[in-house]
């Protein structure tokens, strides 16, 4: 049997050591395996569909390599893309579509006093396998006691999600939609996402 | 006496971090058991770390400074086993090219992404050969031949090469289908498409491709073109770990020579593709600057039970393990292995010419020979066709001229296999244009008054505008194991802490270059038919008349995996054989297989295919220890069929 040989030398070496900080797990833009196999199945459920749509929220920043968390996929399209989400997902649909009017949970931040954001939507509501979708369509937004503004259009940039080819909101769209709004922490998430890919500064 | 620093046991040590101890650890982590992972170098953040230092030519071409510290340990090298091995003090091209990694991702950090799967042919290239050609054809062409077939056929393997390249984000299209239909499959290798789409194609890979699509390939079929498979992320991609890829830039300090990091974290390796799902799962520690210098075995001798390893400091540390895996690069995970006593050594006997013993057996090479037979003509595209970019993308392959995809019955001198060849790619050129290909030099024989001033300017022009392109290759057919080839420890030297370093024996073998007399005259139809004027064709390099120069990355072998325990070391499991919780697999090349260098390459692009090779063995080693842990209380051996 050999014998365990230990030379016996350990010594500071005279060699350049490169420092190396290890990135915290908070650090890294990491999808969690739930929402990833709902966002693969989403994909490849609408990968033939005709009306425009792609995914937005959270979800489509990650996939954009923007560090946020994600607790839920959400999909921006128009009223008929709403509708033709809702049949190719219809196994999963827990709300049909209707027209929603809603007050979402952080405020605007462009003015001392908080102002609070209203969306109103078509919105139709599914269950992936635990993992929640929400699906908007002709989406509008009204700040404090403004008009509403226009529905949210965009053309979509494209990303792939374990070989399947999915649409996202660009993140340039987000981040004029952030500043309005004074969210500019998430718009240093994203100008950071966009430094670590270096070619396309927002 | 110094004092050893215990660490806390743990279920898997990962020794080395590169592409296959990624794979390994994160397989493991996610499955909740505790992972360490230990690699002698740093952590490599692609922004902080390489957006402001990478472009520096002479530091990263020359100096090396992302590489393996030599001064730390390096390796000794010879042609034969009646030379006296030397060392490599210093890194220089091409002579002593040692080129090793250093730190999570290892190599992998500044390679040049190639990519391609080995065929069916490749996995049994004894068996087929035998078959097709005779039983003794092998031994006829390659003097003290030692080829073996690979344990599991290439079916078998297949699923896991579907894993290795989603997590990696490989870029390509379906094989031999310039379409990119999956019913359109002339070879028949993929049950599953390649991840993300190929790299927009160059000029001339389109002129490749149109070209060869209306020619006859040796087998009296068309050709296949089909787009060079890359690593480097073509598409923002998020792989199925969950971790997001940022897309290549093309910025064109990518392959050059092996050099150049990425600062987008687009080229893939372990740290940004597999390691920071482990990171994020709380089940891993990642343990950097650590040079792990032996493995400790249990009272019987048939366990590993803990890795020792240095820090930067000089403290000594005992990492207790259930399970190891052995990623490090070729040479040093032999080297560890013969330090530890793991295994029987191989002696290689010139008298008898004979050997005995598996670790360190089967040194193969992949790369082409420095010097070889070679085509080479040029190609007026007509407008800009500057290829700079990325080191891998945008180029055209064909499979035709490889494996036995031709008949090589009648071929005078014999030869088996061929190479992959392609032209189009990108070179992320621009940086090895002046410092090395064509760039300034002192007055010398060809060039009496050296390429310096007004002619180094001169020269330059057609680089960053170019209309006109120099096609070449120096084709070679696969490097076939040999007893003569081995790794063994070196009588003579040491690293920093005075243990023996590896020593290199080998030499290029003849199937190497008689396939190179072949290939290159289809290849030179080609580059006719492609309207290049100035087609030469250089002198034919009979076998051992020039002898191997390069000692780099590209090395395969010394540890083979295989059924036959008196040829090779390991399981098919990637188990070593009688060590059932060591497992093992190379960080690059394709260290621990068979089947050598299928790879040639027309525009200075290096293919990286054995690592592509060896992605589905850390699969099957991860499948293996997971099985190993599930059933060790059990002490029942899982892992023998």
């Amino acid at each position: 049997m050999p014998v365990l040989v230990v030379p016996d030398k350990a010594k500071p070496l005279n060699i350049p050591i490169f420092q190396s900080r290890i990135p915290k797990p908070e650090e890294l833009v990491v999808l969690d395996k739930p929402l990833l196999e709902a966002t693969i199945e989403v994909g490849n459920l609408l990968k033939d569909c005709k009306a425009k749509w792609a995914l937005a929220g959270d979800i489509g920043e990650i996939l954009n390599g923007v560090n946020v968390q994600p607790d839920h996929i959400t999909i921006l399209t128009n009223v008929v893309g709403c509708e033709e989400i809702s049949t190719k997902l219809k196994g999963f649909q827990v709300e049909a579509s209707k027209l929603v009017e809603t007050q979402i949970k952080r405020n605007a931040e462009i003015e001392p006093k908080p102002l609070p954001i209203m969306i109103k939507s078509y919105t139709s509501r599914f269950d992936l396998n635990g993992q929640r979708l929400n699906v908007h369509g002709d989406l509008r937004i009204k700040v404090g006691d403004w008009d509403w503004g226009d529905p949210l259009d965009y053309e979509p940039e494209y990303v792939y999600v374990v070989g399947v080819k999915v649409p996202v909101v660009p993140l340039e769209l987000k981040t004029r939609l952030y500043r309005g709004l004074g969210w500019y922490d998430r718009v240093s998430k994203i100008h950071a996402a966009m430094a670590r890919r270096h070619h396309k500064i927002v | 006496m110094p004092t050893v620093i215990q660490e806390n046991p743990v279920e898997v040590v990962c020794l080395g971090v590169g592409f296959m101890s990624g794979v390994v650890a994160t397989e493991l982590a996610l499955a909740g058991h505790s992972v360490v992972g230990i690699t002698k170098g740093p952590y490599w953040d692609y922004v902080n770390d390489y957006s402001t230092t990478k472009y520096d030519e002479w530091g990263v071409g020359l100096g090396r400074k992302y590489d393996s510290p030599l001064p730390l340990q390096s390796t000794t090298i010879r042609n034969d086993s009646s030379q006296f091995a030397l060392p490599v003090r210093r890194y220089t091209m091409p002579i002593q090219y040692h080129a090793l990694g250093h730190g999570v991702g290892g190599a992998a950090q500044h390679y040049g992404g190639g990519m391609g799967r080995y065929g069916p042919w490749a996995y049994e290239m004894a068996k087929r050969t035998s078959s097709a050609y005779g039983s003794g054809f092998l031994a006829s062409i390659n003097p003290q031949d030692d080829t073996h077939d690979w344990p599991l056929t290439y079916a078998e393997y297949e699923p896991y090469y579907v894993e290795w390249e989603k997590a990696h984000g490989i870029c390509g299209n379906y094989n031999g289908s310039p379409t990119n239909s999956q019913t359109d499959i002339n070879y028949p290798w993929m049950s599953q498409n390649y991840p993300l789409p190929p790299h927009p194609m160059t000029p001339l890979a389109q002129l490749f491709q149109s070209t060869v699509q209306g020619m006859t390939a040796p087998n009296g079929q068309k050709y296949n073109p089909f787009p060079t498979v890359s690593a480097l992320s073509s598409q923002p991609y998020t792989n199925q770990y969950g971790v997001a890829v940022n897309p290549c830039v093309y910025d064109g300090y990518c392959g050059g020579l092996c050099d150049y990091a990425c600062e987008t974290g687009a080229k893939a390796n372990a740290a940004y593709r597999t390691i920071p799902a482990a990171i994020k799962s709380g089940h891993f520690t990642l343990v950097t600057n650590a040079y792990i210098y032996r493995l400790e075995l249990s009272p019987s001798g048939n366990q590993v039970i803990a890795a020792h390893y240095y820090d930067a400091q000089g403290n000594d540390h005992r990492q207790p393990g259930t399970v190891f895996f052995n990623g490090m690069w070729g040479y040093n995970m032999i080297r560890l292995m013969l330090l530890s006593g793991l295994g029987t050594p191989y002696v290689y006997n010139s008298g008898t010419q004979s050997g005995t013993g598996t670790v360190g057996r089967g040194l193969t090479n992949g790369y082409t020979p420095i010097r070889g037979t070679n085509v080479s003509g040029t190609v007026n595209i007509g407008g800009n066709s500057y290829p700079a970019g990325n080191g891998s993308g945008g180029g055209v392959s064909v499979f035709d001229l490889m494996d036995d995809n031709f008949d090589h019955s009648s071929i005078s001198p014999p030869f088996i296999g061929g190479g992959l060849f392609g032209a189009g790619g990108y070179l992320g050129g621009g940086p090895s244009n002046i410092t090395f290909a064509g760039g300034v030099s002192a007055p010398n024989t060809a060039n009496p008054n050296g390429a310096m001033g007004s002619s180094f300017k001169a020269t330059q022009q057609n680089k960053y505008l170019q209309t006109k392109q120099v096609v070449s290759a120096t084709p070679f057919a696969p490097d076939l194991p040999t007893l003569m080839n081995y790794i063994d420890l070196d009588p003579h030297y040491t690293d920093a802490y005075g243990d023996p370093v590896s020593r290199l024996t080998y030499d290029w073998t003849p199937n190497t270059y008689n396939g190179a007399t072949y290939l290159v005259n289809q290849i030179k139809a080609i580059l006719t038919q492609m309207g290049a004027t100035s087609v030469t064709v250089g002198g034919a390099v009979a076998p051992y008349s020039y002898h191997n120069d390069w000692w780099g990355h590209h090395l395969r072998g010394g540890l083979r995996i295989g059924t036959d325990t008196n040829a090779g070391t390991a399981t098919a499991w990637a188990a070593l054989s009688g060590y059932n919780q060591l497992y093992y697999n190379s960080n690059t090349s394709g260290f621990n297989y068979f089947a050598a260098g299928e790879i040639t390459n027309t525009t200075g692009n290096n293919a990286t295919a054995g690592t592509h090779a060896a992605g589905p063995q850390s699969y099957r080693a991860a499948e293996g220890i997971k099985k190993y842990l599930a059933n060790v209380a059990m002490n029942v051996n899982y892992l023998a069929s």
